[in-house]
């Protein structure tokens, strides 16, 4: 996995969401039935597509995270279906008859199973708009609904197609709780340029993610600051940091972060967002 | 009397030139390199924006802070140790801080802070009060010294226990980044606001813990001969304990727990004095002040990927102090 976005997995992990463990124990792909009947998802990415993708009554199982409205953007849809706290005893009494992770071969509650061959589908961590098109047609495939994965994605390039690009060029920092700041090869990164932003990162050269002080962020003097819309509120201090009166002048953008944590169809909302966000700033300015 | 002695004045100065000396530095020097120039220009006034936003709104602050919280933290060691008749007496040891970072923990953690910006403090100097009456009862009219330390350490270890459970409880996935700021202290990130909350409660406990020097003095007699003295041991207790909860609870909820400042300064400058419990006060709180500025200073400037803890500095320098009494008092044991 690269290191997309740290955060996002540590509180992943903290939350005890199902995905995130990773353990290496290959489990080995059986065959897809036609149309399977008890879906379970152990990564909180996974049930988004699987919510997007799949019939209700074909989900058996889904992350403890799926409802938090904070984390997932399809969490509305999630309500009323079994939450799994990632124990093999809970995957086992269901009987899946296919398993989808990111990846799945590699958890630890599957490596706890008995040998015993459940189909899965292993995606991969979306870094690009085309990763999550990738996902998509492979878990809408796996679900037996081919048609809605074409579908879906038809309708994200339709979102997507003529969006303004308002950056032109000015340089934003997505700012995270106590400093950090995301850079080049994520998701995060990709939504900057498709809005005409380049990324504050990438002009200082720094890693996917880097810490950056209050003092360095004042000297590099970005035209905007993208948070997300969680840190809105202070809840704490790692929070308190981005209201410091020194970074208060900056235009900020606020992106929740279930449009982003995951590469989900969730991706067209956060871009258009992000450029009706700053269409709006420039807007107040002139 | 000391030979080292100075006369008071002197000492004094030299320690406010020390501190006025760490505070320029503080100014200084930071994660983005300004020239002196840049600075003194900004200070003036007709600076450029940048320079200005960091020496106003992050270095000044922070540098206030520094300064007050460590004036506190010494000057609440000296008095707790002259009060207390033992070298090891300070807010850190005592549980003190602890306390009073697990009252600014409830807090903020569960949105209590919100209400209004008097909840942080007052909540955190609640938690001091109380780990401060609990000590005195845990360790009663013992005259070992050693049961004002264990009970010290039951108290720390209950309130680190209790910080650590409120943020296990609060819904907050970056609990463990959080707990370790609160129990090793930060002056990052600190702005004005930080500043009102601190200094208020700063004042007001500074001036309670200094006008006790008289008492202070007396007790180093015994408790009978300074009653005999006229000295008001009830008054002399509580105006200790509200002042050390309201100025450290003050400092914590702002800083976190900080630890060892209390304990080093007094040691620091107790040979350089004529060892009166009285003669330490003011030049312990202008020492801590200089300490806590210097190791903060330390933290800016040692390169480390993620900035150091003020605890961890503060506790390289503070545990050696520590040993070195433990190695003395086993010959009495």
């Amino acid at each position: 996995m690269r290191q997309r976005d740290l955060f996002a997995a540590t509180a992943l992990a903290l939350f005890g969401g199902g995905g995130l463990l990773w353990a290496a124990s290959p489990a080995p792909r059986a065959t897809e039935p036609a149309v399977p009947q008890r879906i379970v998802s152990i990564n909180l990415c996974a049930d988004q597509l699987v919510l997007a993708l799949a019939d209700r009554r074909q989900i058996a199982g889904l992350t403890k995270n799926a409802t938090d409205i904070a984390m997932s953007g399809e969490a509305e849809k999630a309500r009323g279906i079994p939450l799994l706290s990632n124990s093999a005893e809970q995957i086992l009494a269901i009987e899946p008859d296919l398993i989808v992770g990111m990846p799945a071969s590699r958890s630890a509650a599957l490596a706890a199973l008995p040998k015993q061959d459940y189909p899965t589908l292993d995606l991969a961590t979306a870094d690009t708009l085309d990763d999550i098109y990738t996902s998509i047609r492979e878990t809408a495939a796996a679900v037996g609904h081919s048609e809605r994965g074409a579908a879906l994605i038809a309708r994200m390039q339709g979102e997507l197609e003529g969006l303004p690009k308002p950056g032109k060029g000015r340089i934003a920092a997505y700012y995270q709780r106590r400093g950090y700041m995301t850079g080049t090869g994520t998701l995060i990164d990709e939504l900057m340029t498709r809005v005409g932003l380049v990324n504050l990162a990438e002009k200082l050269g720094k890693p996917p993610l880097s810490q950056l002080s209050l003092e360095e962020m004042v000297a590099a003097e970005p035209d905007f600051l993208i948070v997300e819309s969680a840190t809105d509120v202070v809840t704490d201090q790692g929070s308190e940091m981005l209201h410091h009166p020194a970074i208060r002048d900056i235009p900020r953008i606020s992106i929740p972060q279930a449009w982003t944590v995951c590469g989900s169809p969730a991706y067209t909302q956060a871009a258009r967002s992000m450029a009706a966000q700053i269409a709006r700033i420039d807007g107040d300015r002139s | 009397m000391s030979r080292f002695a100075l006369p008071r004045w002197s000492l004094i100065a030299a320690l406010s030139l020390l501190t006025l000396a760490a505070a320029v530095g503080s100014l200084l020097f930071g994660a983005v390199d300004l020239s002196v120039a840049r600075l003194i220009a900004a200070a003036s006034g007709d600076g450029d924006r940048v320079a200005s936003i960091i020496l106003f709104d992050l270095r000044l602050p922070r540098t206030v802070l520094a300064l007050g919280v460590g004036a506190m933290l010494g000057l609440a060691g000296a008095a707790l140790q002259g009060y207390l008749r033992n070298p090891l007496a300070e807010p850190s040891v005592l549980g003190t801080s602890n306390a009073a970072a697990l009252g600014g923990v409830a807090a903020i953690y569960f949105g209590l802070a919100e209400i209004h910006p008097v909840v942080l403090p007052l909540l955190a100097t609640g938690g001091a009060l109380l780990s401060l009456a609990l000590l005195f009862i845990l360790s009663g009219r013992a005259e070992s010294p050693l049961t004002l330390i264990l009970a010290g350490i039951a108290v720390g270890t209950l309130a680190v226990a209790g910080t650590s459970l409120a943020l296990n409880l609060s819904p907050n996935p970056f609990a463990a980044m959080e707990i370790m700021t609160w129990l090793l202290g930060s002056l990052e990130n600190r702005s004005f606001e930080h500043v009102w909350i601190a200094l208020p409660c700063i004042a007001i406990g500074m001036a309670m813990l200094l006008w006790n020097g008289r008492a202070l003095d007396a007790l180093t007699l015994g408790e009978d001969a300074a009653q005999a003295l006229g000295t008001d041991l009830r008054r002399t207790r509580l105006r200790l304990l509200i002042g050390t909860a309201i100025g450290v609870g003050g400092a914590v909820a702002v800083t976190g727990a900080i630890g060892f400042i209390g304990l080093i300064v007094p040691h620091l400058i107790r040979p350089l004095t004529d060892r009166s419990p009285s003669a330490i006060l003011l030049p312990s709180a202008i020492g801590g002040a200089a300490l806590l500025t210097l190791a903060d200073l330390g933290v800016r400037i040692i390169p480390t990927t993620n900035e150091l803890k003020l605890g961890v500095v503060t506790a390289f320098l503070g545990v050696p102090v520590f040993l070195i009494h433990l190695m003395r008092e086993r010959r009495l044991w």
